[in-house]
């Protein structure tokens, strides 16, 4: 699989300039200006195949946008080599642009007055689309989606959720050799949600599209990523499969039970019986987090049963968003 | 990958701009309301114009027909910017919210794409008011009409254009280096009423200004002298064309270095 995009080392640094508080404060700012550097972007590297999706993962403000930023072209690195589809971005930026295809979940880039047919032909106008790939892929759009009702509509009049679909079959139309999906399932209900997971699912199988997917939402994740990058104050946390993300806290999993008595109590009493494990009680249910490297379930719960009756039990695997959660927390031991 | 021809930007242009004006079309109400609009704006600007004019039939030996001359030419000369370049009065908040990005990843040249996305109609109503207004001030100053003179006008014409463009392009275009951009702007907007009248009223100071600084003396008063006063033209008026050009080029680089600067907010 060859690599379409390839990171070295990038970092970027921002100039930020030091705002001293109050009006006077401001006042002196007017004078002597004083700037820190800022790295937004810290030393990552990372190589993406032709076709695959990844989910591009990070706390708000972790520098997962100005990543996006300098592998559009928009921004120049600081320092470290970025090649996309063979170009360095900022320094191509228009023939780049011909390559990649950018979605920004609230910020539609279709013309707004105009029915999203309209923006297509002048999208196959701007991109030089052969009249054949463009038929073929409207034929594609039509077996994937209810394109029909969106054609003749003017994207101002359109919900934000047709709006997104639109955005995305507008980014993939000159079949781009990479899409880069900030946040498109941002604001949506659950339905277009999963529509638009199935779209993007679909279009990156038939036309083997690279996806770089930023999402908050592990709901597109777990649909559509089979690898993860995730990042956070501009530094690479991980880089792998999501599988491996799932064993990456040791195997866990949280037995819940419901016992007759003070659940809170009770808690207690168990804890006591089981010091290995993080016995905690809600209002429904006693939650014992099992680490199964060390102890299987059904043992575990073999020895709670052993002095009471156990009334409901049921057990939860640990979460992807559970998992992510604890990284961006806790960080990676 | 081959440099996209004037040809392909033209075509794409063209393609945007029928789509525009046949969406605009179809707010009927929206498109009376600003057609009427612009009329009374015309008119009101005219009327002012007029009553200004009954009080002092000449100002510095311009007559009235020179000046109405003047007038109809800077109306002219500021349908091209009002038109095609009204996109830059919006520049400001796209670059403050961050929307200025999404005019980042097209493989196509940035200030066109920027700029073809508006086209102001209301604009095309100066068009016809100001060659209406040209055509009776020369008839009235008993203007020939020759191939050359006409040759000459649409030449300035299109230099004062220039100017008025590229002003508005460097006025818009400090956006991208300061809050408070509107001010410039609207500076420069209001500045462009001055061009309506003959530099020579104003004191030396004003005149620097209005020749070297902001270069409003070039939209109508530099061109219209080649029309009206033949026998004596200071280089200035000949070298407009070149000054047109040169301007409008600097604001273009101007804009562009601006834009490229752009690094968006975060989302």
């Amino acid at each position: 699989m060859a690599n379409i995009i390839e990171i070295k080392n990038i970092t970027k640094e921002f100039k930020v300039l030091n705002r001293r508080e109050g009006l006077i404060g401001s006042f002196k700012d007017l004078f002597s200006r004083n700037y820190k550097t800022v790295r937004a972007v810290d030393n990552i590297s990372m190589t993406v195949g032709q076709g695959e999706i990844v989910g591009y993962l990070g706390p708000n403000g972790a520098g997962k946008s100005t990543t996006i930023k300098m592998m559009t072209g928009v921004l120049e690195p600081t320092s470290g080599e970025i090649l996309v589809g063979g170009n360095v971005p900022y320094k191509n930026r228009t023939k780049n642009a011909q390559e990649i295809g950018v979605v920004f979940g609230q910020r539609s880039q279709l013309w707004w007055a105009l029915p999203l047919i309209e923006s297509f032909k002048i999208l196959r106008d701007i991109y030089q689309i052969p009249e054949q790939n463009y038929k073929s892929m409207l034929e594609l759009y039509q077996s994937l989606v209810d394109i029909e009702p969106l054609l003749h509509k003017p994207v101002r009049q359109m919900s934000l959720g047709q709006r997104t679909l639109s955005d995305i079959l507008a980014a993939f139309l000159h079949d781009p050799k990479i899409v880069f999906l900030d946040e498109p399932t941002i604001g949506l209900d659950v339905s277009m949600k999963s529509k638009i997971r199935t779209l993007i699912h679909a279009l990156n199988k038939e036309k083997n599209t690279t996806v770089i997917l930023t999402t908050h939402d592990m709901g597109d994740v777990d649909a559509l990523c089979r690898r993860i990058v995730i990042i956070d104050k501009g530094k690479m946390l991980y880089d792998n499969d999501i599988e491996h993300l799932k064993g990456f806290f040791g195997s866990y999993r949280t037995l819940k039970i419901r016992v007759d008595g003070d659940l809170k109590e009770q808690s207690g009493v168990i804890q006591g019986e089981l010091p290995d494990m993080k016995v905690s009680a809600d209002d429904e249910w006693i939650s014992v987090l099992v680490d199964e490297d060390k102890a299987k379930v059904i043992d575990v719960l073999g020895q709670i049963q052993k002095s009471r009756s156990v009334r409901d039990m049921k057990l939860e695997e640990i979460s992807t968003e559970e998992v992510i959660r604890k990284i961006y927390e806790e960080g990676v031991k | 990958m081959k440099r996209k021809s004037l040809r392909f930007y033209f075509r794409i242009y063209r393609k945007i701009l029928a789509q525009d004006i046949k969406s605009k079309m179809s707010y009927r109400a929206d498109f009376i309301i600003s057609t009427i609009g612009m009329i009374f704006t015309n008119v009101a600007g005219f009327i002012s114009f007029w009553i200004l004019f009954r009080r002092f039939p000449s100002i510095n030996g311009w007559s009235y027909h020179e000046m109405l001359f003047l007038y109809g030419f800077s109306l002219v000369s500021l349908t091209p910017v009002q038109c095609l370049f009204d996109n830059n009065w919006s520049l400001r908040q796209y670059v403050y919210t961050g929307d200025f990005i999404k005019y980042c990843f097209r493989p196509i040249n940035l200030f066109f794409y920027f700029q073809s996305e508006v086209f102001d109609i209301k604009g095309l109503g100066q068009f016809a008011f100001g060659i209406g207004t040209l055509v009776y001030s020369w008839n009235k100053i008993g203007l020939d009409f020759t191939p050359l003179i006409l040759l000459k006008v649409i030449v300035f014409l299109i230099t004062a254009s220039l100017i008025m463009i590229a002003l508005q392009n460097a006025a818009a275009a400090t956006c991208f280096w300061i809050q408070n951009s509107f001010y410039v702007l609207d500076l420069v907007y209001r500045f462009r009423d001055y061009a309506k009248y003959p530099i020579t009223i104003f004191n030396p100071v004003f005149k620097f200004i209005f020749t070297f600084v902001i270069p409003i003396a070039f939209i109508a008063y530099y061109p219209s002298l080649v029309i009206l006063r033949p026998d004596d033209i200071p280089l200035l008026s000949w070298l407009s064309p070149l000054f047109g050009l040169v301007f409008f080029w600097l604001s273009y680089k101007f804009w562009m270095h601006g834009a490229l600067k752009y690094n968006g907010t975060g989302s």
